[in-house]
């Protein structure tokens, strides 16, 4: 019996172990096995190796459970508190936004007597005027960011892809 | 998937605490075997599976339900234990579980009478339990994934985060060690 044909026979054991093998292949396997003792040994030891991984055992340290429960409900409890301080930062920024739109036009005049009275370039209170309509909404980007710093980081790892 | 993914992601989406509980009691034995593999320390592996749980909780909204829970559950440990690696050697991700670099994803002194191999004499298949100790932790904990904890190849994929290739060659070259450390050779 050639080299070959062995290296074959090894690699459909591991292969049929790990992935699977053709009708074909197992058969093939199949009548190899029977009249060759070296690769039937080596098959069986492949087998067992497998087999000590499905019997081994690890004992469970006492308590484990019961402290990761405890954890993990503390853990909750901590989340909890903090949503009703999110829900409010959200409706202060939304009614804080909506003021903003309403307001607007006369913010807008008041920018323009202030420039007026003061003598300063349009362009500068225009500015002023911009940056006062960003204000709520950069407050509360930089709120969110210190809140998610506050976390621990997000990795790409535990979002799924689906 | 299920309707059972379906449930836990629901559950995850609202962080329901009685699912938390029913899922630690539920996967504790699987996910402590795994980390105990992955880290080859008991106390490390009893942090880790706490810290696994609370991230359950902290990220739970992103499990879809379209894939096993215990693959997304395995990939969160997993990560827990690189970035703790990470931290403690300063080393990149892909160093740390590159198949081929000279020390992937050993955690612990080989020199040293290994914690692995401590919890895992108190067994009564000492021999066995000792070979496996002996496999590079990268090998045996593809070797864990695929015959104790019966993932596909492909959820392996997602929860090492590799390519379908390398859990392949992976698991070849795990169950050649494995085969080999029974044998009483080299493992290696």
């Amino acid at each position: 019996m050639s080299e070959s044909v062995h290296e074959r026979a090894l690699q459909l054991i591991a292969q049929a172990r790990v992935e699977g093998i053709a009708e074909a292949d197992s058969t093939w396997l199949r009548v190899h096995l029977e009249e060759c003792e070296f690769c039937t040994e080596h098959a069986r030891q492949t087998d067992r190796a497998l087999r000590s991984l499905h019997t081994a055992s690890i004992p469970l340290p006492e308590g484990l459970v019961t402290r990761a429960q405890f954890r993990v409900r503390l853990r909750a409890e901590e989340l909890r508190e903090r949503e009703p301080r999110h829900r409010m930062l959200w409706f202060a920024c939304a009614a804080s936004w909506i003021f903003g739109v309403a307001s607007a036009p006369y913010v807008w005049r008041l920018f323009a007597w202030l420039g007026e009275v003061t003598g300063m370039p349009k362009l500068v209170w225009e500015i002023g005027f911009g940056l006062w309509w960003t204000i709520p909404a950069l407050f509360a980007a930089v709120v969110l960011l210190l809140e998610n710093a506050r976390q621990t980081e997000e990795p790409d790892w535990t979002k799924q892809d689906g | 998937m299920g309707d059972e993914a379906k449930s836990i992601a629901r559950g995850l989406q609202k962080r329901d605490p009685d699912l938390l509980d029913r899922l630690i009691e539920q996967y504790q034995y699987r996910l402590f075997r795994y980390l105990v593999y992955v880290t080859g320390n008991k106390e490390r592996a009893e942090d880790f599976f706490q810290e696994t749980w609370i991230r359950v909780l902290e990220r739970g909204h992103q499990y879809d339900g379209k894939s096993k829970f215990e693959a997304w559950l395995f990939a969160i440990a997993r990560h827990l234990v690189i970035d703790w690696q990470r931290s403690k050697k300063a080393q990149s991700l892909d160093t740390l579980t590159d198949p081929d670099q000279e020390h992937p994803l050993q955690l612990t002194n080989e020199k040293d009478p290994s914690p692995l191999h401590q919890v895992l004499s108190q067994e009564t298949e000492q021999n066995v339990q000792a070979s496996l100790q002996k496999i590079p932790a990268v090998y045996r904990e593809v070797l864990v994934l695929r015959f104790q904890e019966e993932l596909q190849i492909e959820e392996m994929a997602g929860v090492l985060s590799v390519p379908l290739s390398t859990v392949k060659s992976r698991l070849y070259r795990g169950l050649e060690a494995l085969r080999g450390a029974l044998q009483g050779g080299a493992a290696s």
